[in-house]
């Protein structure tokens, strides 16, 4: 890895001699510190390749944090709004976690490898977050983000990709689940997880291997619609998944200069991962249990299901008197469902109580214009896109 | 749920606990106090205490009347010249003698001791009562600290500019601003920094002033006394109360945590294992060692963690006692200036240079004296010395400095007393790091933590967490660390009760 920083101000996964290789469009973008491409040819063909083949992203940028230490469980479990403490070895966990106003500061998952070892993974950096929350608990925490080299691979052939490559049993390996392997001589993680709400992997390994992983793992994925894939085409899997986005969908509560732009769980569809019984104390309980018993929850995200095939992008939401109740927070036309789809953020009881009669005002850029298209929206449920082969095991082999 | 078998239990029989509880049985409370130590009464202990204020009315009265006797002490600042300053908290006594040594002084001294002591008497209603409690630690919370403040306000307009631009300031400029005589400066700075982490020339430094005026009757040098039998036959007293009122109280028990039930406090487990269980939990201990051990790092929000941890408790105040076996002479002193307050503080720089080794957690070589001739019933005398700046933790530890710190304090006295050396019989000198580890308070620290700006009234002692309560329901601070701060008055104690029989 180039660290040299006085000539670049981003620094370069592991895998750039391969991506920019790959880059046919040369566009790139800064996530936590690393240049990345944001596609790598069309998103069409990308998001393609997401959804019929193999899907290959660049995951390295992503926050990765150790955690190891005799309290690391009970740690993890005080962190994150979820209970945990019934998590088992080589399992991860979807969670989000809180401040002490009980507003979600981010979303990702966490690894267990053992009672005394864990890694979270998230989108932004949180190492002082981490850190002062730690106080009180006998763990360590360590940034591994430059040591741990990843990729996602993703789409109905991913199983079949990883077999060639040299993950024997691989399609065993049920949702959630993560499995150690040795490949061609070097170890390498394996975790049934994923962004884009169909099967996939994602390979974590040392930095080392990550051009002999490349290489191989496209070697093996040669007759199975392997591709390259960027930020964009991302995008468009993860609105059709319903999965949130920190900094898009809700303001991150340590991010948001504006207190009324903070998010409870309850407002971004992420309640059913708060859980009052568990027996630690988790960061945010004492906010966020007020705000139920008190019902204060203002807001809400919803999947919104709208006329027509224009996105709606940004768009402000109305009730039928006009009135603004909310806002549209990701939009697109799924292809693959040919549905026109959106993310939206409405103001309570809207969305919960009342899911009709609610329209989307677009503005259809065309040509330097704008076509203003008043559009009847359903509240629907967030996972718009939810295939069987998702949570199969054994996992759908190709050949 | 566990049966609860009383109506509160209180961690740490100090006097503020001993107080809080008393209040509470007369109210018909079931209460118990676990005290760590072999003996109630914390601080409050010959060991720490010199001088006391009276306690206040308020505090006797709420639990039913203190048959106390207290002797009045003056002050007399020693100087190497033999021009000491005598004190005694008479206006025009006081001003007759400064201006012995400057009539301009004399002048300005009662100017300078009428505009404190309004300002002490401004924020002393506001110390009688619960500060308001406030959330976040924002803005507000600093523009609502004057707002509040009404009494602040009521000094009139003038005053009030005068109070808004003083409040900030450090203590040198404006007694330098005032005084010509460097040893009154050197005095009245001493009393404002004592026992706090503060140089005279440190922002903040007045607070501490008008703080300690309000406790001793908002007077510089008058409120000061000597409880006859010493400080802790107002403890004798508190424990007399406590039988009458039905006090449970258990000593050698030490508090290992608060036990939680649905987020709620419900009682304390001891070291030896054992669990009362409560309505109510009211800590005496430090609010550091309240929140980090007794309710725990692991129940706490970061946030509140990582103000817990900004809380300023590391003790500056070392006491030193030397056991006679004659009276020492003091140069140009009759024995009445031997039972005085004596206080080796010959200037304002004196102060700061003894102040500046103690930011870097080293020794300085002249520390600041407060000292006290004590007789025991055996009729034993001994000098103790409040000795100002020995740091927390010092620098390499205290084991291999301690001795030599000790023979450089004689020293400096010897330079007020020529026959001082020959006068001892013994010497025992405790640490801040001693006091934390034999009283069970974090840093050793006189207030239980900084009396600051940030760390006063509805900030005290972290934001969130005023009025007494803590972060979590149903467990309560009542000790030094709480509004208003340490010195032995029990108000703390008093206004806890109240929050929690509000709470009851
Ligand atoms: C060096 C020094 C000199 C001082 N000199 C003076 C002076 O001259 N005049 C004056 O007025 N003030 C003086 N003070 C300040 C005064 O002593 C204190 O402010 C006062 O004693 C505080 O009273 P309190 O009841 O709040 O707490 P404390 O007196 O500290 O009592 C707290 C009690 O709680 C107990 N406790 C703590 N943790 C636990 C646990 N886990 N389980 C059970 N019990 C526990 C402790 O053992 C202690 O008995 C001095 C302080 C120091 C450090």
């Amino acid at each position: 890895m180039n660290n040299d920083l006085r000539f670049s101000a981003l620094k370069k996964t592991p895998f750039h001699s391969r991506t920019s290789l790959a880059s046919r469009t040369n566009k790139w973008y800064a996530w936590n510190g690393f240049t990345v491409p944001t596609e790598y040819s069309t998103i069409e063909l990308e998001y393609t390749a997401a959804r019929n083949g193999t899907s290959v992203m660049d995951l390295t940028p992503m926050g990765k944090y150790e955690i190891t230490g005799g309290d690391a469980h009970h740690f993890v479990d005080y962190l994150v709004t979820r209970d945990l403490s019934e998590m088992k070895d080589n399992t991860v966990a979807y969670i989000i976690w809180c401040n002490e106003d009980g507003k979600v500061i981010d979303d990702g998952t966490i690894f267990k490898y053992s009672s005394n070892k864990f890694m979270l993974c998230c989108a932004v950096k949180i190492y002082n977050w981490l850190n002062d929350s730690a106080i009180g608990f006998n763990v360590e925490i360590k940034d591994v983000t430059d040591t741990i080299a990843a990729l996602s691979l993703q789409g109905p052939t991913s199983c079949s990709t990883l077999k060639n490559y040299g993950a024997n049993d691989l399609e065993t390996l049920a949702p959630f689940e993560m499995k150690q392997f040795t490949i061609n001589g070097y170890e390498v993680l394996i975790s049934r997880t994923g962004f884009t709400g169909d099967l996939g992997y994602e390979i974590w390994t040392d930095p080392e291997n990550a051009k002999s992983a490349w290489d191989s793992i496209f070697e093996a994925g040669k007759q199975l619609k392997i591709r390259p894939f960027g930020m964009h085409a991302l995008e468009m899997t993860r609105i059709e998944a319903g999965f949130i986005q920190t900094n898009t969908d809700f303001m991150a509560a340590e991010d948001a200069l504006r207190p009324v732009r903070m998010r409870s769980p309850y407002e971004i569809g992420m309640g059913w991962l708060v859980h009052f019984k568990k027996k630690n104390y988790f960061i945010g309980k004492k906010a966020l249990k007020l705000e139920k018993e008190n019902s204060t929850t203002e807001r809400c995200l919803v999947g919104l299901d709208i006329d027509g095939d224009k996105p709606a992008h940004g768009s402000v939401i109305y009730n039928e008197k006009k009135e603004d109740i909310g806002i549209v927070t990701a939009a697109m036309w799924s292809p693959t469902m040919k549905r026109n789809i959106a993310l939206a953020s409405l103001r309570r009881p809207y969305g919960i109580k009342i899911k009709d009669n609610i329209f989307a005002e677009i503005y259809h850029p065309e040509e330097i214009e704008y076509r203003k298209i008043w559009a009847k929206c359903k509240v629907v449920k967030r996972q718009f896109y939810n295939p069987e082969r998702r949570n199969k095991v054994p996992a759908d082999l190709y050949e | 749920m566990s049966e609860k078998k009383y109506d509160a239990i209180i961690i740490g029989g100090g006097h503020n606990g001993l107080v809080c509880a008393n209040i509470l049985a007369k109210k018909n409370k079931k209460v118990l106090v676990c005290e760590a130590r072999e003996n109630c009464g914390g601080m409050v202990n010959h060991e720490i205490i010199n001088y006391v204020p009276s306690i206040p009315n308020s505090v006797s009265q709420s639990i039913g009347g203190l048959n106390l006797k207290y002797n009045s002490k003056s002050t007399i600042a020693l100087s190497e010249s033999g021009k000491h300053i005598r004190l005694i908290g008479n206006q025009h006594l006081d001003h007759a003698t400064i201006a012995k040594f400057s009539t301009q002084d004399a002048d300005r001294y009662l100017e300078f001791h009428d505009k404190m002591s309004q300002f002490s008497k401004a924020l002393g209603k506001f110390m009688l009562d619960s500060p308001p409690r406030i959330m976040n630690n924002s803005f507000s919370d600093y523009a609502k600290l004057f707002k509040l403040g009404l009494n602040v306000r009521m000094l009139g307009k003038k005053r009030f500019n005068e109070f808004a631009r003083m409040i900030g300031l450090n203590i040198a400029d404006e007694l330098e601003d005032n005084f010509e005589s460097t040893l009154l400066q050197g005095l009245i700075a001493h009393d404002s920094v004592l026992g706090s982490n503060l140089g005279p020339r440190s922002p903040g430094s007045l607070i501490n002033l008008l703080y300690r005026m309000a406790v001793h009757g908002y007077s510089l040098f008058g409120g000061i006394y000597e409880m006859d039998g010493g400080s802790e036959t107002f403890i004798s007293a508190l424990l007399d109360k406590c039988s009458k009122n039905n006090v449970e109280i258990k000593t050698s028990a030490v508090v290992k945590q608060c036990l939680i039930e649905d987020d709620m406090a419900v009682g304390v487990e001891l070291n030896n294992g054992e669990k009362f269980f409560a309505k109510t939990v009211v800590s005496n201990a430090d609010p550091r060692s309240t929140y980090l051990c007794l309710l725990g790092a692991q129940n706490l929000d970061t946030d509140v963690k990582r103000k817990i941890n900004h809380h300023r408790s590391k003790g500056r105040v070392a006491k030193l006692s030397l056991q006679l076996n004659k009276m020492p002479e003091f140069n140009d002193c009759d024995d009445t200036d031997l039972n005085s307050r004596m206080v080796i503080s010959p200037s304002i720089d004196y102060i700061e240079e003894n102040f500046n080794p103690s930011k870097f957690d080293k020794l300085s070589s002249e520390p600041v004296l407060e000292i006290c001739l004590k007789k025991d019933s055996n009729n034993n005398s001994s000098l103790d010395i409040q000795v100002q700046y020995a740091p927390y933790k010092v620098n390499g530890g205290w084991e291999n400095i301690k001795n030599d710190y000790v023979n450089s304090i004689v020293k400096i006295i010897s330079k007020y007393s020529s026959n001082i050396e020959s006068c001892i019989e013994n010497k025992t000198f405790i640490t801040p790091d001693d006091i934390e580890q034999n009283y069970h308070v974090s840093g050793g620290h006189w207030h239980h933590g900084e009396i600051q700006i940030d760390q006063l009234f509805m900030l005290r002692p972290i934001p969130g967490a005023a009025q007494y309560k803590t972060h979590l329901d149903g467990l309560y601070l009542c000790g030094a660390g709480a509004h208003p701060g340490g010195g032995m008055h029990g108000i703390s104690g008093k206004n806890a009760a109240k929050v929690v029989l509000g709470d009851l």
